[in-house]
């Protein structure tokens, strides 16, 4: 019924009775994310980077030193998936989360188009809710682009087929794709939790480059909490924490212990963050 | 009014995230069983008694206080001998199988042993060490010891620690969900140790050692705990007791006149010029170094001797010079334990202060 009315619906901006219908408010937002044109060159940015390092891996064989995981790599390329969102989730991909999330409630509110937003047909939950999955889906796409990417440069550049885990097994490409999914999914889950406190920050403030500047920063200053023996008893509330941790995908059988630990204190900073992000929008005035 | 009540909920929604964040930074409850009593003869008996691991997986975890300084070039081994906590992961298929899985900073060490090879496994530099442990003698060499009646063997044991320490079975504790007896070793006052007490939580159920705990004079926390955090009783699945060397990994056969280990021929070469000084827990390792150190891989050896290639040019780095009657040296400190290498190539080491390893020295 709906589907069918909404088609002969005058254009917007005309007031409706009753909410609008929840997809189309989402296809909108998806629509607003990805047509921004420094989105897609962050995406385009992220997807260049596998291809980068393995590239250089290559042509330099410099294996047998350097960060953790680059000696595993070596003619092993489904690890340049994993070394590659190990590599971007410190930084870039909490920067580019961060950039998504400002756009949503901070930058609407810069613009002034919050406003009409808060009038809008919309409860305010929905528009926290929506405004959460345009940033989940610009995440999951910036983590399946660089995991695509390093894949199949991978695969091509670096060569291998199935993948030597850190334990020394072999795996067939099928479970070893699986390994690299189970990845990226976990990492995806990660950048929520950034992205959700980064929402929350972005609703409490107009200015988008604060948003930033508060998730971005508010992770180097875990880095270097961490840096203290004396602070070890704050090292388990902190996000960053297990983040090293996405490595341990590649043991066999899988180390799960930290990665566990590092989920649940994800989806705690998630629940937090879109918690907080709802209670200032649920009691902003228009 | 409705906004009120999203507020409202979203406000639990944030105390509720909390709530779950500060569950990962408190400790675990710690609650002292119930068991029936036990005296130490019948504990160490009973370990005795049930010979080797069952199947299981478990993760092990080290805690690290000794304060012993970083040595360079020392791998896997100085990652545990050098401050912190550590995980490895084994697994026992109850039989003739084990796996170890230690993480290091370059990746991962795995061990590997199907009853007749043991395959030592180093990701960071793609190698696989191969050694054949006697194919025939199915764990015969192992099954020796528990052959002898336990109970006596317990009995002239638990005598003869008790010549020097008092050995008590001082309550109960709970380790990685099983329940256990603790099994305290206490140095009797006139030995001259820096440790206060040894602790040993022996499971109830399999009686297998859980946790070793090493408490030294002047600290609340052991210097030194290993222990299981995490341990699974069951048939495990037998793909872990097997080893297949991944393809382009250098596959290297250990000579079996070497040894398993270079760590091997190494302590023999030691324990031919060591001996010991004094007895019970103020023990004194005294020995020489060979003239020309030569290259040793893992080894908890080096602990007291050294490095790889000059271990007298490494120790200048980290000891503190000291000098009396008995010659000149550098001596290094721990919590636990003391070692002096003096320039004249002999080391002392034990778990005691420094004037007891200059005394040793100066007597022999």
């Amino acid at each position: 019924m709906n589907g069918m009315v909404s088609r002969v619906e005058p254009p917007s901006g005309v007031r409706r009775n009753g909410p609008a219908p929840f997809w189309r408010v989402v296809r909108s937002e998806l629509g607003w994310v990805l047509r921004r044109p420094r989105n897609l060159l962050a995406l385009f940015g992220l997807a260049m980077l596998p291809v980068l390092i393995g590239t250089v891996l290559t042509l330099t064989d410099s294996a047998g030193s350097g960060p953790s995981l680059f000696a595993a790599m070596a003619g092993n390329g489904l690890v340049l998936p994993v070394f590659s969102l190990m590599m971007t989730q410190n930084l870039l991909l909490p920067l580019v989360t961060a950039m998504v999330a400002a756009d949503a409630l901070a930058g609407e509110s810069a613009h002034g188009t919050l406003r009409g937003l808060l009038l809008a047909p919309v409860g305010r939950v929905r528009l926290v809710t929506v405004k959460a999955i345009g940033v989940a889906s610009m995440i999951v796409l910036a983590v399946g682009v660089i995991t695509l990417s390093g894949v199949l440069t991978g695969l091509t550049v670096v060569g291998g087929d199935g993948l030597v885990t850190l334990s020394g097994t072999t795996l067939p490409l099928g479970p070893a794709l699986g390994r690299v999914a189970l990845a990226a999914g976990w990492c995806a889950v990660q950048m929520a939790a950034v992205g959700a406190v980064a929402l929350a920050v972005s609703a409490a403030t107009e200015h988008p480059l604060l948003v930033m500047a508060v998730t971005v920063g508010g992770l180097i200053v875990f880095g270097v909490l961490e840096a203290f023996p004396n602070l070890e008893w704050l090292k388990p509330v902190m996000l960053t924490t297990d983040w090293y941790s996405i490595s341990d995908v590649l043991s066999d059988p899988i180390r799960s212990q930290d990665l566990l630990t590092g989920l649940w204190r994800a989806c705690c900073y998630i629940l937090i963050g879109f918690s907080a992000a709802t209670a200032r929008m649920a009691t902003k005035d228009t | 009014m409705r906004r009120r009540s999203i507020a409202l909920t979203a406000s639990a929604g944030i105390a509720a995230g909390a709530l779950g964040l500060t569950s990962l930074a408190l400790p675990a409850g710690a609650q002292n069983p119930r068991l029936p009593t036990t005296t130490p003869q019948e504990l160490v008996a009973s370990v005795l008694e049930s010979g080797r691991a069952p199947a299981m997986a478990g993760t092990v975890t080290v805690h690290n206080r000794l304060g012993l300084p970083a040595l360079p070039g020392t791998e896997e081994a100085g990652e545990f001998l050098s401050g912190g906590q550590k995980s490895l992961r084994v697994w026992s298929d109850g039989e003739r199988g084990y796996r170890m899985s230690v993480p290091t900073s370059q990746g991962e060490v795995t061990v590997v042993d199907d009853g007749n090879t043991v395959w030592k496994w180093t990701s960071s530099e793609r190698t696989v060490v191969k050694h054949h442990t006697g194919e025939g003698e199915p764990g015969t060499r192992r099954d020796d010891t528990p052959a002898e009646n336990p109970a006596e063997l317990a009995r002239g044991l638990v005598g003869k620690l008790r010549d020097s320490s008092e050995v008590t079975v001082d309550g109960t504790t709970r380790v990685a969900g099983e329940d256990a007896y603790e099994l305290v070793l206490t140095p009797d006052p006139g030995e001259r140790t820096k440790l206060r007490e040894v602790r040993v939580a022996v499971g109830a159920e399999h009686r297998i050692p859980l946790r070793v705990e090493v408490n030294t004079n002047g600290s609340g926390e052991p210097a030194l705990s290993a222990g299981f955090t995490r341990l699974d009783f069951g048939r495990q699945d037998p793909e872990l007791f097997q080893f297949t060397p991944p393809e382009n990994a250098r596959v290297r056969t250990a000579d079996p006149e070497e040894g398993n280990h270079p760590e091997g021929e190494q302590r023999q070469r030691a324990n031919s010029t060591s001996r010991l000084v004094g007895d019970g827990w103020d023990t004194v390792v005294v020995s020489e170094l060979p003239r020309q150190a030569t290259r040793q891989e893992d080894t908890a050896e080096r602990e007291h001797a050294g490095s790889p290639e000059n271990p007298r040019g490494i120790l200048d780095t980290i000891g503190e010079p000291i000098s009396g009657s008995w010659g000149h040296g550098r001596v290094v400190d721990t919590a636990a334990g003391t070692a002096v290498i003096t320039t004249d190539g002999r080391v002392a080491a034990g778990a005691v202060p420094r004037q007891v390893l200059t005394e040793a020295l100066r007597n022999s």
